[in-house]
């Protein structure tokens, strides 16, 4: 006849904590494959300036001034967006006049746009012009029922020799801040 | 001193795995007619609500056929509702918000192939198995109420069916509702996935309780059921997904529910098979 172990064995215990550990274990590694999917880049180049973009974003076709224009389609409601900016100026323009600028122009196209803050930084050894803004982005199609995402946007601007590159992150608010390593990655391999 | 007792074999929790299989199946197909035939329309707060009655249905016929058919050999119904409860606690409480919100798989998952069924191993699937073994290791199996092999595979059954309540639940919530048709095939499917996934830690939980298992038994158990989930997942993408074409992407959702029949039924078998013959070896070795 069979028997019934009533008891919790050494062996038990050992197993429960093996188990353990290899969840931890496996959550572990998932973390680290997740952040190696997640940077993934290639290389993009164009009007001399370069960047590591990710891949698998969807690379829309630019307009005007923009050099690249890549977004995550993965992303929960507004899809987190990169924009590269190449804007000629003056040998004597500074930053302040590109901001002034950009922020009429983001006035004219974004709907409830709102300048939350500015300031001068550092950008990986750059010196360069921190915008911080909110505007409102709807789904053009007036058949989707959808309410409208409130996005946060950064614009970086770097005035160089006779172009300012602006370097500028989108995100749904609730996304900025878990995107935002991402995009710090992307500003670091930023050359021009 | 370790008390000694027999080991009973169970036979109705085949029928009881079978059956869940054929109602679920029967019961889309149902949901699937009705849609079809009479295109209800709801409101927001009504559809919301019959997607949560639909995402309750799969564990409510599991548990209506568990009860009757266990009358004969009962197990306490407390415990098996208090497993059930804790599943879906676990899943609600640390399983969902660590899946979706701390490593946000919807933005990485399905990147390619790769990705997809080792992501879904390494952060899907053993964050779910485990859940599902921790809701019977800490609470019934040290109990005296689990008193045989089989208690494993009823016990890790109804955590399983708890966890996938919380899933559809919580897909329903998400989306504001559910289109009847295809929400109901996703929930049938969810269901019996984990119900079949569970039922291989079930299988190692029974034999590790009641035979000398080397110590990596149970960490063999949970690996193997992680890697069928990640699996399961990712070929559940592919089938479902069909075929891209310039007139847009085909998605056949019954394609899904074949699946997750087949695995159930598949993987049930063999663990039914695998602690029956366990049962009889131990047995005969008297």
């Amino acid at each position: 006849m069979a028997t019934v172990k009533s008891s919790v064995s050494m062996g038990d215990r050992f197993a429960e904590i093996t188990v353990i550990i290899l969840t931890v274990l496996a959550l572990l590694i998932g973390w680290l494959f997740k952040s190696s999917v997640e940077n993934r880049a290639f290389n993009f180049e164009a009007g001399g300036i370069s960047a590591q973009a990710p891949s698998g974003w969807l690379q829309a076709k630019t307009e005007g001034d923009e050099v690249m224009h890549v977004t995550d389609l993965s992303s929960s409601g507004f899809g987190t967006t990169y924009i590269l900016r190449k804007i000629p100026v003056t040998t004597d323009t500074n930053a302040s006049e590109v901001v002034t600028q950009l922020t009429l122009e983001h006035g004219q196209n974004l709907t409830a746009f709102r300048v939350l803050n500015q300031h001068e930084v550092t950008v990986y050894g750059q010196p360069a012009y921190e915008v911080n803004y909110v505007f409102v982005e709807s789904d053009p199609n007036l058949a989707h029922a959808s309410l409208p995402s409130v996005v946060l946007g950064t614009d970086y601007i770097f005035v160089k020799d006779d172009q300012a590159v602006v370097a500028t992150y989108w995100a749904e608010e609730t996304n900025f801040e878990s995107d935002l390593n991402r995009f710090h990655l992307f500003l670091e391999s930023l050359r021009f | 001193m370790p008390e000694s007792k027999p080991l009973p074999e169970r036979v109705h929790i085949w029928r009881d795995e079978l059956m869940l299989i054929l109602s679920l199946i029967v019961f889309v197909g149902i949901v699937y007619a009705i849609d079809g035939a009479f295109q209800p329309v709801f409101t927001t707060s009504t559809l919301l609500l019959t997607g949560i009655f639909l995402a309750i249905v799969p564990a409510a016929i599991w548990l209506v056929f568990f009860y009757n058919q266990d009358r004969l050999e009962p197990e306490p119904k407390h415990f098996v509702l208090g497993v059930f409860g804790l599943g879906a606690l676990l899943a609600a409480a640390i399983g969902v918000p660590l899946v979706e919100d701390v490593y946000r798989v919807s933005h990485w998952l399905y990147t390619d192939t790769v990705t997809t069924i080792l992501g879904g191993i390494l952060v899907v699937g053993f964050t779910q198995e485990f859940l599902k073994y921790a809701a019977v290791r800490y609470s019934i199996y040290h109990s005296d109420e689990f008193d045989e092999p089989t208690d494993g595979v009823i016990y890790a059954t109804a955590a399983g069916l708890g966890y996938a309540t919380v899933l559809n639940i919580q897909f329903v919530v998400s989306n504001g509702g559910v289109d009847l048709g295809t929400g109901v095939i996703r929930m049938a499917v969810v269901a019996l996935a984990q119900a079949a996934f569970s039922g291989i830690t079930g299988y190692f939980m029974g034999r590790a309780k009641f035979e000398s298992e080397q110590i990596w038994w149970m960490p063999l158990g949970i690996t193997l059921a992680a890697v069928a989930n990640g699996l399961f997942n990712w070929l559940r993408g592919r089938v479902v997904q069909g075929s891209l074409s310039v007139t847009g992407a085909s998605v056949n959702p019954w394609l899904g529910l074949a699946l997750a029949a087949f695995v159930a039924l598949a993987v049930t078998g063999v663990v039914l098979w695998l602690v029956r013959r366990g049962i009889r070896s131990t047995q005969a070795a008297k």
